[in-house]
């Protein structure tokens, strides 16, 4: 996968560019052998990536893999004990104030100032970054709390909150976005709307990085995405290269009432039939021969097909299955 | 608009939507004013020949000032670390001394409105308050009080966690310190030892300090002595607050 050309090299990076590629901007995003241990823990372990410029990058994981912690690392407000920490070209420790205002970062849904509005809330963060006052307003619209403007923070919901705290993140139009589960306590519709929202960032060139529970998700939106797994990169690649590794088989859905069970083995080509609810399950290597023999023994009506998912290697890869 | 200023009305706005800690800061000091200066109406202090209200406002109006700082940023400070409100901040460009101004000039205002009030009424005709012509002198020990207060209070709330330890450790330091200092009782009626020991406790230096400024208990020397020591304990207690400051509850 080949990284969008970015449009706006900016000035500073321009100068400050110390990197392999000495025409481009330095990447958002390059760590090199980073370690942060807290006692005994080893928290993030040797970790080493790069996030280009414009990169839509998911980092993967259970809870208490390293994620927030790798993540804290890079927005800045942890200090690695070793290894080299690169952002937009800059360490981002110790407190760079010249690097904030190009990060934006979403922190938990309670951190906003007590007995504001939202868009009072909004107004300010838009201050605390030096940007103007109508941001917020049109933030706000972004995320889709334009009705929500004039309720206190404490009396939205949670999905509102999550939006609001997302919104604190973009107000100042950061070039790298770093989000720890923007769509954890979101229904349906608002996780899609803020695909959208995503997908537009992403389109006017700003770099993502963002952790997720949700592997559809990840698969949907992400360039790339690193699994981490006890403080290390246990796999780093496209969605679809990830999903490849996973294995070749498919598996076919047929209506039960069409194919029993000893039909469904004694087709050629299948390794394995099982029942689930409705269905009978036929899994196979190679998809064509067994659906051609199929079609002859029960038609292709109301069949469906499953490979492998990000899911099914997320689980082979932090073994959790 | 400015961080600094933004700051300063997400604080006013914060506050005066907050009706417990404007009773708190405002009526509830009151209400000891008017209980003293009702019970105490028209006597003097045997030993200074003084009339009581003349200890009583300048006391309890130091005390009024002074615990308002301690729990206003102590609360805040806690509830800021607790809500990741502070490494928000931090991820701001924001400059440190902006969110230190926001939050002093606030106290301050609020310091001076408390004092304006509390004077307003010990000057009723029911409390019998007159005023010396030194007055204007106790703003800038108030000023000095307020800064004071305001260090202890940041090391209050960089140690509690939660509101009720705010509360807790806030009341221990304040309402003993309160009458140590004579803020409800005379100091000029107690024992020679306590007034001795009241000299390590901020709130008398404030006392003195707002006394001889609103009622000619003493001279500029007075003044200049209580400004001296709230001085002194601003500085200590703000060394302590830098130092033991804490970005987030999480470690």
């Amino acid at each position: 996968m080949t990284p969008e050309p970015r449009a706006e090299p900016s000035k500073e990076n321009a100068v400050t560019t110390d990197t392999d590629d000495p025409a481009g901007p330095p990447p958002a995003v390059r760590l090199a052998a980073v370690r942060k241990s807290y006692g005994d823990v080893r928290a993030v372990d040797e970790v080493s990536f790069t996030v280009r410029r414009g990169e839509f990058f998911g980092l993967l994981g259970p809870n208490g893999a390293g994620k927030t912690t790798l993540i804290e690392i890079m927005e800045g407000l942890r200090e690695a004990d070793s290894g080299t920490v690169e952002v937009l070209g800059r360490a981002p420790w110790p407190r760079d104030t010249s690097l904030l205002p190009k990060l934006g970062v979403q922190t938990q849904s309670s951190a906003f100032f007590v007995r504001l509005t939202a868009y009072e809330h909004l107004k300010t963060m838009a201050a605390l970054y030096g940007t103007e006052r109508a941001a917020a307003d049109r933030t706000l619209a972004l995320v889709g709390l334009g009705e929500q403007a004039d309720v206190r923070v404490e009396n939205l919901s949670g999905g509102q909150r999550q939006r609001l705290a997302i919104a604190s993140a973009l107000v100042h139009a950061p070039e790298l976005i770093f989000l720890d589960e923007p769509t954890a306590a979101l229904d349906p519709q608002a996780r899609r709307a803020l695909w959208e929202l995503l997908r537009d960032l992403k389109r006017a060139g700003r770099t993502i990085v963002y952790t997720t529970h949700h592997l559809d998700e990840a698969e949907a939106l992400c360039d790339r995405v690193a699994i981490v797994n006890r403080g290390r990169i246990t796999a780093l690649d496209t969605p679809g290269k990830l999903v490849a590794r996973g294995g070749t088989s498919v598996w076919l859905l047929v209506p039960a009432e069409r194919l029993s069970e000893a039909d469904a083995r004694a087709l050629p080509g299948v390794t394995e039939v099982t029942r689930e609810s409705d269905a009978v399950v036929l899994r196979t290597e190679d998809a064509g021969p067994v659906l051609a023999a199929l079609e002859k023994a029960a038609g292709l009506q109301g069949v469906r097909t499953r490979t492998a998912s990000l899911e099914d290697v997320y689980l082979q890869l932090t073994g959790q299955d | 608009m400015s961080a600094y200023s933004a700051l300063a009305e997400a604080g006013y706005r914060a506050y005066t939507r907050d009706k417990t800690t404007l009773f708190f800061t405002f009526a509830f000091p009151l209400l000891f004013l008017v209980v003293f200066g009702l019970i105490f109406h028209g006597q003097d202090v045997e030993e200074s020949g003084r009339p009581y209200i003349a200890y009583i406002a300048p006391g309890v109006l130091s005390w009024g000032v002074g615990n308002a700082a301690v729990f206003g940023v102590g609360f805040v400070l806690m509830q800021w670390r607790r809500d990741d409100i502070l490494r928000v901040i931090r991820m701001t460009p924001t400059p440190l001394a902006s969110v230190l101004g926001s939050r002093y000039v606030l106290a301050v205002g609020i310091g001076l409105v408390q004092a304006v009030l509390f004077v307003a009424v010990a000057l009723l005709p029911v409390m019998g308050l007159e005023l010396a012509a030194g007055w204007p002198l106790a703003i800038p020990v108030l000023v000095l009080g307020i800064t004071a207060f305001l260090a202890l209070g940041a090391i209050v709330g960089s140690y509690a966690r939660t509101p009720e330890a705010v509360a807790a450790v806030a009341n221990f330091l304040m309402v003993p310190m309160a009458f140590l200092s004579g803020s409800f009782y005379p100091l000029d009626a107690m024992p020679s030892w306590m007034q001795a020991m009241s000299w390590v406790l901020p709130l008398r230096h404030l006392n003195d300090g707002v006394s001889a400024a609103l009622t000619d208990a003493g001279g500029g020397a007075d003044i200049a002595v209580a400004c001296g020591g709230l001085v002194a304990f601003a500085v200590v207690f703000g060394a302590v607050a830098f130092r033991v400051f804490r970005w987030s509850d999480r470690t």
